[in-house]
């Protein structure tokens, strides 16, 4: 339409009004439907994952778009920090629950609608361990997503040269298989280790990873009075038991040394024939050592579980756009597609893993256990980090010094000195026991 | 008038940057001081005052006790390798300067420091790498057995500082040749016509008249060297598994008490004694350096 000199200034003016109003209301609309939701993930490989997911919500949601963006799991950690805190922070966070603890405590990140609570509390589709994981105070915030849980991996070729048949059952015959499974040269060095233990690096792994074999010792390295209060217990029969199994394994058959390759690249590399690791290997070997012939299996009494869920830190129709692709994310389909194609558990109930397992049947030790398997998890308390943080520096010194092995007094003195360390960080944060 | 003028003038034309100076380096530290008062877990809106108990805590803590010695013996082990060693290659690329090879000599020294830190400590990793590194290889070639440089607790800091000391040996280099070109070479000629040798004339010429260089280079050697913390990151860190020992600096533990274990008050009472120890370290140097009768 043109406006010719003829037309009346009155009705050029409502013209010239209708179009400013069009213009401003195609605008709004605009910007109502192209809308962008964040996803901060500290697990670079669940980008496709998250990508799957966006994808399959275009239909439904045409005018959303998902950013994601997955950065190492420490520095994430610090850009949630200080994302929340300066109000710059994505919409969508992944956080374990002891992270999510500290927002929570804050009232930092949105209670979700009702309808979300409502599908995170209905026991069809999440355990109570699951939703408990979500929630603080009884009310639900988060949305499980997807859970570390512990099984061993061994290579089949290594421990059919040794003349060993499936994997270690007790944690003495880890030992025993060890021996057995390391390779030496001329001189009796190891090149390939038995079992590769977490022996050094920074951060809460070692104490992570203690804490797995300290339980298939009977052992918890914190122990609850049950009313929020805990206790460190790592000077018990348990913590001396898997420091001496190191310590063992370190300096007296020397199954592993402190320098070897360790972890899922030397067992994908072929550098180790045994390890304890959580399922996302499975995808990783998948993709950078498809040739490999390995087998999983359960430990000996069961295996740490560590939930990582959705958060949402928005308001309004950002935070509904959020909601709705954490809900998009529970999709039966698309958490299939989580477990097949990067490896991470998905922790909804309920899902048929038959035709995955069936395909990759390293995945079974993750989901088929047997009925007395046990779980536990690090507590969900604040200073949760940074007792771990202190264990592991302590333990790192214990795995340097081989006058330590086998001596049961030296290794309850090492044990007390840790249990003074983290019970002096409870006492400090108001949550020793008596 | 006029005076008075002017000297409003240079006020309003400085204030600006004053401002601007105050606001990016005074006012931080000051929050800094004033946080290591307080107990903040970054996400609260309280900090409550507790007066000097960080500080208390902090001569109670394993952690940090073990990060200030690991600092330290990096921070000076860097300086003495570096301050010393640049002033040598530094005389001797002087020595040079009619070499056509001249500025091989200085680019290649000062190319470490220009480097990206990441990619030139991941290969520092592997060159002490204790299965595949060079570094035990050549050992090797003498009969020494290979070394774990990487997990061993006095190997690891020795790993660091040479790391660190190999970054600033070019700065330092840098430094010392234009100190080196601003000497005046009437002293040179006239300790010649006396009869002292080379060495001489770098011992008991060279060295004192570039004193104030050394002090500069020391000062900025050790206070970069105290703040060391993305070079034992990388040569801890890896994807997954079989990392390096973890060697525990300041820096990394302040940035732990912040980001972990949510403790900025307690971090900041860390920073407060970083910030102490290098000002002691630098009035020191200042003390032992600066020629008499200077301001």
């Amino acid at each position: 339409m043109t406006l010719s000199k003829t037309t009346s200034p009155t009705i050029r003016r409502a013209l010239l009004l209708g179009s400013a109003v069009s213009v401003a209301y195609a605008a709004s609309a605009l910007s109502a439907w192209a809308q962008t939701i964040t996803v901060w993930s500290g697990y670079p490989e669940l980008v496709p994952f998250y990508q799957h997911v966006a994808e399959s919500m275009r239909e439904e949601f045409p005018d959303i778009t998902v950013e994601v963006n997955a950065i190492a799991l420490r520095e994430h950690e610090r850009r949630v920090a200080l994302g929340i805190t300066s109000g710059e922070s994505a919409e969508v966070l992944e956080l374990a629950t002891s992270i999510a603890a500290r927002y929570l405590e804050n009232g930092l990140l949105s209670t979700p609608p009702e309808d979300v609570q409502a599908f995170v509390g209905d026991t069809a589709n999440f355990g109570a361990f699951f939703a408990d994981a979500a929630s603080y105070d009884g009310t639900v915030y988060g949305v499980p997503l997807f859970r570390g849980q512990s099984a061993v991996y061994y290579n089949t070729d290594m421990l059919a040269a040794a003349g060993l048949e499936g994997p270690p059952a007790t944690m003495a015959e880890f030992d025993s298989y060890a021996e057995k499974l390391t390779q030496r040269d001329g001189s009796g060095n190891p090149t390939v280790s038995g079992w590769s233990l977490r022996l050094s690096g920074g951060g809460s792994g070692i104490t992570e990873k203690f804490a797995i074999n300290m339980f298939q010792h009977g052992g918890e390295m914190l122990a609850s009075s049950g009313d929020g209060m805990w206790k460190s217990s790592f000077a018990t029969d348990a913590g001396v038991a898997t420091l001496k199994q190191y310590l063992h394994n370190l300096f007296e058959t020397r199954t592993v040394t402190v320098e070897m390759p360790a972890d899922a690249e030397a067992f994908e590399r072929e550098q180790t024939a045994m390890f304890i690791r959580e399922s996302w290997v499975i995808g990783d070997i998948a993709s950078k050592a498809p040739d490999l012939n390995y087998d999983t299996g359960t430990l000996p009494r069961g295996s740490i579980v560590s939930s990582v869920q959705l958060y949402v830190a928005a308001e309004g129709e950002q935070a509904d756009a959020a909601w709705s692709y954490i809900l998009a994310t529970q999709e039966p389909e698309n958490l299939l597609w989580l477990l097949d194609n990067v490896g991470w558990l998905p922790n909804r109930a309920g899902l048929d893993y038959s035709e995955i397992i069936a395909a990759k049947p390293a995945f079974g030790a993750f989901v088929d256990y047997p009925e007395s398997y046990e779980f536990f998890t690090t507590p969900a308390i604040g200073p949760i980090d940074e007792v771990m943080t202190r264990v592991a520096a302590l333990l790192q010194e214990a795995f340097a010094n081989p006058s330590l092995a086998g001596d049961d007094a030296a290794i309850m003195g090492v044990l007390e000195n840790i249990d003074a360390e983290v019970n002096a960080i409870l006492s400090r944060e108001g949550l020793l026991a008596e | 008038m006029l005076k008075r003028k002017l000297w409003l003038f240079s006020l309003v034309a400085i204030l600006p940057v004053m401002a601007i100076f105050a606001y990016v380096r005074v006012y931080p530290i000051y929050e800094v001081l004033r946080l290591s008062l307080h107990k903040w877990d970054i996400l609260s809106r309280n900090k409550p005052f507790i007066g000097l108990a960080n500080f208390a805590e902090l001569l109670r803590d394993s952690l940090f006790r073990t990060a200030l010695i690991n600092t330290s013996i990096i921070a000076f082990g860097v300086l003495f390798i570096t301050v010393p060693l640049a002033l040598v290659i530094a005389a001797l690329i002087h020595h040079r300067t009619r070499s056509r090879f001249a500025s091989f000599y200085e680019t290649s020294v000062f190319i470490p420091h220009v480097v990206s830190l990441v990619p030139a400590a991941m290969a520092w990793k592997w060159i002490f790498d204790a299965q595949l590194g060079p570094l035990n290889a050549l050992l090797g070639v003498f009969g020494v057995a290979p070394k774990a440089w990487l997990f061993d607790p006095v190997l690891s800091i020795v790993s660091v500082i040479i790391l660190c000391s190999w970054q600033a040996l070019g700065f330092a280099v840098l430094i010392y040749l234009v100190g080196f070109k601003n000497l005046p070479r009437s002293l040179f000629e006239a300790s010649k016509l006396d009869g002292a040798s080379g060495i001489q004339q770098f011992w008991y010429v060279a060295v004192p008249l570039l004193k104030p260089i050394t002090l500069y280079v020391s000062v900025a050697t050790l206070v970069s060297a105290f703040n060391v913390y993305a070079q034992v990151y990388v040569l801890a860190s890896d994807a997954q598994g079989a990392p390096g020992r973890q060697v525990r600096v300041l820096v990394l533990d302040m940035l732990e008490n912040t980001f972990r274990n949510y403790r900025v008050g307690y971090a900041a009472s860390e920073a407060v004694v970083l910030l102490v120890i290098v000002l002691i370290l630098t009035a020191i140097q200042f003390s032992l350096l600066r020629e008499k009768g200077t301001r």
